[in-house]
């Protein structure tokens, strides 16, 4: 997300909740702004949109398979070595089957998509002009991807064997089969550590989505005409 | 159409609902400010973003494990990682990159 409003710097916090989600708002103008969009839902900027991008999951193995030279930022706040979100945070962790939400979150969800359990956890991803949710149940039932078509283009969805991730690459392969960890492609392309190959093992640019590792509620509730892939 | 490269079948079902607003997404025209809530406010704290070093050093100096969870965003510089156990709290990570503002929310 670009956080640039006419030319000018903006500072954000975390207002609140909308639709059980937390709510962006600007401290210049204390316009609301939704986090996953990035549109301003109220206030003197209602309407705008700030450009987003990906914030994409993934381990340090991974990432350092992706980018040797990858910079992090560690804030002075407490963390986790081993990974699991500790806490009151890791209660809506991914990794709590057993989540419940507040009731000062439920208050705030309007009319609810039955078609998914409440804390259902999958990958949604939308474009102009489709919007789709691949429940984790899904890519696990289904061996750990999908071939889709989306918008004409064929879309890879996978459940990365190391992190239990979802990523959507757009990528055309006619045959996919997962060995080991890897996910083996036509023409000798592979998926491998979430990094896509090609035959000779040279690390090969992906187009992905724009995507987001969420729980049905929050996905439902802000794409409400989302398709639902199961 | 979606499916398995082995050709089996997924059903794709189609959302048809009655909820008002947007057809695509939550806007300005469809939010309602009588569910807000300001549930939480001032209980998280944004990262302001002033330094970063190597992925790999950070690794090498046991600040990090292979296993570490992380957000990868991108900015002016290239790929920056978050981890997304403090990324739990601070919600909100922001900064700016040779002019460049960058902002990451989870």
């Amino acid at each position: 997300m670009v956080p640039t409003i006419e030319g000018q710097t903006y500072n954000f916090i975390n207002s609140g909740l909308y639709d059980g989600l937390f709510v962006l708002q600007d401290t210049e103008t204390e316009t609301l702004w939704n986090h996953m969009t990035g549109e301003a839902v109220y206030g003197l900027h209602a309407g705008l949109n700030m450009p987003i991008s990906n914030l994409l999951h993934m381990n340090v193995k991974k990432a350092l398979a992706t980018d040797q030279d990858m910079e992090i930022a560690i804030s002075d706040r407490r963390y986790n070595l081993a990974g699991n979100t500790a806490g009151v945070a890791g209660t809506y962790s991914p990794d709590n089957k057993d989540a419940e939400l507040m009731e000062q979150f439920i208050v705030t969800l309007g009319p609810e998509d039955q078609r998914r359990p409440r804390m259902d956890m999958g990958l949604g991803i939308w474009t102009d002009s489709s919007q789709r949710y691949y429940p984790l149940e899904t890519l696990r039932s289904e061996g750990s991807y999908l071939v889709d078509t989306v918008d004409g283009r064929d879309l890879l969805v996978i459940l990365e064997p190391l992190t239990s991730t979802p990523t959507a690459v757009y990528w055309k392969s006619d045959e996919v089969e997962l060995e080991g960890t890897e996910f083996l492609l036509s023409d000798g392309y592979r998926i491998q550590n979430g990094q896509l190959k090609n035959e000779a093992g040279e690390q090969v640019d992906i187009d992905q989505p724009q995507q987001i590792f969420t729980r049905w509620y929050g996905f439902a509730l802000t794409f409400p005409k989302a398709e639902v892939i199961q | 159409m979606v499916h398995r490269s082995n050709g089996s079948l997924i059903t794709l079902i189609t959302a048809s609902f009655l909820l008002s607003g947007s057809v695509f997404a939550q806007t300005a025209n469809s939010f309602d400010i009588n569910r807000y809530s300001t549930f939480g406010a001032g209980f998280f704290e944004t990262y302001y973003v002033q330094e970063t070093e190597l992925l790999r050093e950070a690794l090498i100096g046991g600040l990090i494990t292979e296993d570490t969870d992380l957000l990868v965003t991108k900015t002016e510089k290239g790929n920056l990682a978050l981890i997304r156990d403090q990324m739990a709290f601070h919600h909100i990570a922001q900064g700016s990159v040779n002019g460049k503002d960058w902002m990451a929310t989870f």
